[in-house]
């Protein structure tokens, strides 16, 4: 496998990780002005400790996705899942692949789409009950409680980001018997012991929300508040997932998105989404 | 014998319903085949069919009431029954449709008014409230001036709440096939034409005693009506559509190419089209045929059937189009697909909100529109 092949086709971060010989070259640093030797999730869990302690409202989150580092291998999207116990059908951050060209000039695309967490979002706009809302920090979160179920917002969503939860459980086929290390009954509690929005959410039976509800990604609000960055960002090993402050003009992410490299999904919508691609 | 064989369908249709609801109640959403990217189907389909068909039912009751147009004398009540009827049976549809419908009480204490869908669950309140005094004037005082004021509220709110379902699907910006201008401006026209196909049909089958020379007016005046709308209404399709294909834009080239070529096809071509449209039309231009009661009453029921299909034809190819390319395949689950047909369940529940439609529309004609006075009454 050659370094140049390597350099073409692959991320950096996972070229320098299964070349074996030799350097591969890797373009500019996703941002200038942090020590080359220091992970940016330590610097980003910084920063992230310091809009903490500004008021919520003058914090701007914003996730920058580096496309051109992305590999691929969807850790992100599993670790939503395993962090927000998402039943299956289910899910806030797929990544989706689109083979581009023909043989031989050819190559993957992968798009990672969480929520947009959209200033003008449309799926606010329309719920009839005031169920999905900004919160104080601008993330477009979804009241349980309040939710009737209607879909309003999922058909508004112009990046197909929300999805209903019917009701499945991946544990529910599991048989359950004396000695087992995880049965049935044991996976179901694991299962539906969700911390979403800071709440214990049972999610029991086939009527009791989340089930019945549209659900969708919110950055882990619930690890932002303790100083933990969102799971896929954490999780990403390709490096390609940022997020911070951008009213903090010290922050990786208000570096990122300064560049002319930098794009919105659909940006003629006029929703002016908070979620930014280098590609 | 008609009216029999109606009463049958209907009783049959609400007791398969049944089952359908009762599995949409206790055990919930799973059996149906709507899912996260075809979030709506046939119920919402049920309910614009069913709403537009009172709001059309109700422009027709002021044929009589505010216009006072000879043929459509005393048939007022009937139609406004019908109304009555037919718009808690398309809110039934909707409601099963509702995750957590228990919750609907919410969008009257608790509404947001930037949802449109909040307005309109007021606007069919109103509508509905309406209605009913409607009803109630047309039997206790339909000549007085009150009577009147309440039509011409209740024809504006029922033009209005039409085009509203239009704006509901309209205003999706993200969903290119609905959201085109004229969406707003062919609901009323589907409204009316709508009433008109029901009308065909309560006066065709249900009303032979009304006086022949009237009857066959109205049947033909009721003819041309469907004519003028069926008309309308393929010219509004035939522009929707070739302005999409000329265009060219990817998701109204799916959205159309679903309806003409895909899994969709024989609802279109077989039944919105040929059942729907052209034989209606081609029947009821004939003045004999379009009189004869069976015939006329026959044509309204393929248009109404034509109606209820084109209604699942807008919603479900709006939402064929992946909102990001490659959302199908990117995570596999249950009900993460692009694929829409109406399980048994969703058939059923809406069988069960047609045999309430039909049942109630009957009963409430045998038994208060055109009951028969009691023998003390006689002597009175």
């Amino acid at each position: 496998m050659s370094n140049e092949l390597l350099g073409k086709y692959a991320s950096e971060v996972f070229a320098g990780l299964v070349s074996a010989v030799g350097e591969v070259e890797i373009s500019a640093a996703p941002a200038a002005g942090f020590a080359p030797s220091e992970d940016v999730l330590v610097r980003m869990e910084r920063e992230l400790k310091r809009a903490l302690e500004k008021p919520a409202s003058e914090r701007r989150w914003v996730m920058v996705i580096d496309l051109r580092r992305c590999i691929g291998c969807h850790a992100c999207t599993i670790a939503c899942v395993a962090e927000n116990k998402l039943p299956p059908g289910v899910v806030y951050r797929p990544v989706m692949t689109e083979e581009i060209g023909t043989y031989p000039n050819v190559t993957m695309k992968f798009l990672p789409r969480p929520c947009m967490q959209c200033e003008k979002s449309p799926c606010t706009e329309v719920c009839p009950v005031n169920a999905t809302y900004h919160n104080e920090e601008e993330i477009v979160v979804v009241d349980y409680e309040q939710c009737i179920g209607c879909r309003a917002c999922m058909a508004a969503c112009p990046y197909g980001a929300r999805t209903f939860d019917f009701g499945y459980n991946y544990a529910e086929q599991l048989p359950v018997f004396d000695g087992a290390i995880i049965g049935g009954e044991t996976a179901a509690g694991y299962e539906h012991a969700s911390q979403e929005y800071g709440e214990a959410w049972k999610r029991e039976g086939r009527h009791e929300s989340p089930v019945g509800n549209v659900r969708k990604c919110h950055f882990c609000l619930h690890r932002i508040k303790d100083g933990i960055l969102p799971a896929c960002t954490t999780t990403c090993i390709g490096r390609a997932t940022y997020f911070g402050d951008a009213n903090d003009p010290e922050s990786l992410v208000a570096e990122l998105i300064s560049k002319p490299n930098v794009v919105r999904l659909k940006e003629e919508l006029g929703t002016e989404p908070r979620v930014y691609y280098i590609v | 014998m008609l009216k029999k064989l109606s009463y049958a369908v209907g009783a049959a249709a609400l007791l398969f319903g049944l089952w359908g609801v009762y599995i949409r109640l206790f055990e919930g959403e799973q059996s149906a085949n709507y899912g996260s990217y075809i979030g709506w189907g046939l119920w919402v389909a049920m309910y614009l069919f069913l709403a537009g068909l009172a709001a059309g039912a109700y422009m027709l009751a002021a044929f009589d009431y505010l216009f006072n147009v000879p043929a459509f004398k005393g048939t007022g009540k009937t139609m406004l029954w019908a109304a009555l009827v037919t718009l808690p049976a398309g809110l039934a549809s909707i409601g099963m449709d509702l995750g957590h419908m228990e919750r609907i009480w919410k969008v009257y204490l608790q509404p947001s008014f930037t949802s449109f869908l909040a307005w309109m669950v007021w606007g069919y309140t109103i509508f509905l409230i309406l209605i009913a005094i409607s009803l109630y004037f047309a039997f206790t005082a339909p000549e007085k001036k009150a009577m009147k004021a309440v039509m011409w509220i209740g024809f504006i709110t029922a033009i209005l709440v039409a085009g509203g379902v239009g704006f509901l699907l309209g205003g999706n910006a993200a969903r290119l096939y609905w959201h085109v201008g004229l969406l707003p401006v062919q609901f009323p026209v589907f409204a009316i034409a709508s009433g008109a196909g029901l009308m065909l049909l309560i006066v065709g089958w249900f009303m032979p005693n009304m006086d022949e020379k009237q009857r066959g007016d109205l049947l033909w005046l009721l003819a041309i009506i469907s004519i003028a709308t069926s008309v309308a209404k393929l010219y509004f399709l035939v522009a929707d559509y070739t302005q999409s294909l000329y265009g060219g834009v990817t998701d109204n080239l799916i959205a159309v190419n679903y309806v003409l070529n895909g899994p969709q096809a024989f609802t279109f071509w077989g039944v919105q089209i040929v059942l729907g449209l052209l034989i209606p039309v081609i029947v009821l231009a004939q003045p004999k045929l379009a009189k004869n009661g069976f015939v006329a009453g026959l044509m309204g029921l393929f248009l109404l059937i034509g109606y209820a299909a084109a209604r699942l034809l807008i919603v479900v190819p709006g939402q064929v189009a992946e909102m990001m390319p490659g959302q199908a395949e990117a995570f596999v689950g249950p009900k993460l697909t692009l694929e829409y047909t109406p399980s048994l369940m969703e058939w059923s529940v809406t069988s069960a909100v047609m045999g309430f439609a039909i049942l109630g529309i009957l009963i409430g004609m045998d038994y208060l529109i055109n009951r028969k006075p009691r023998s003390t009454e006689v002597k009175k």
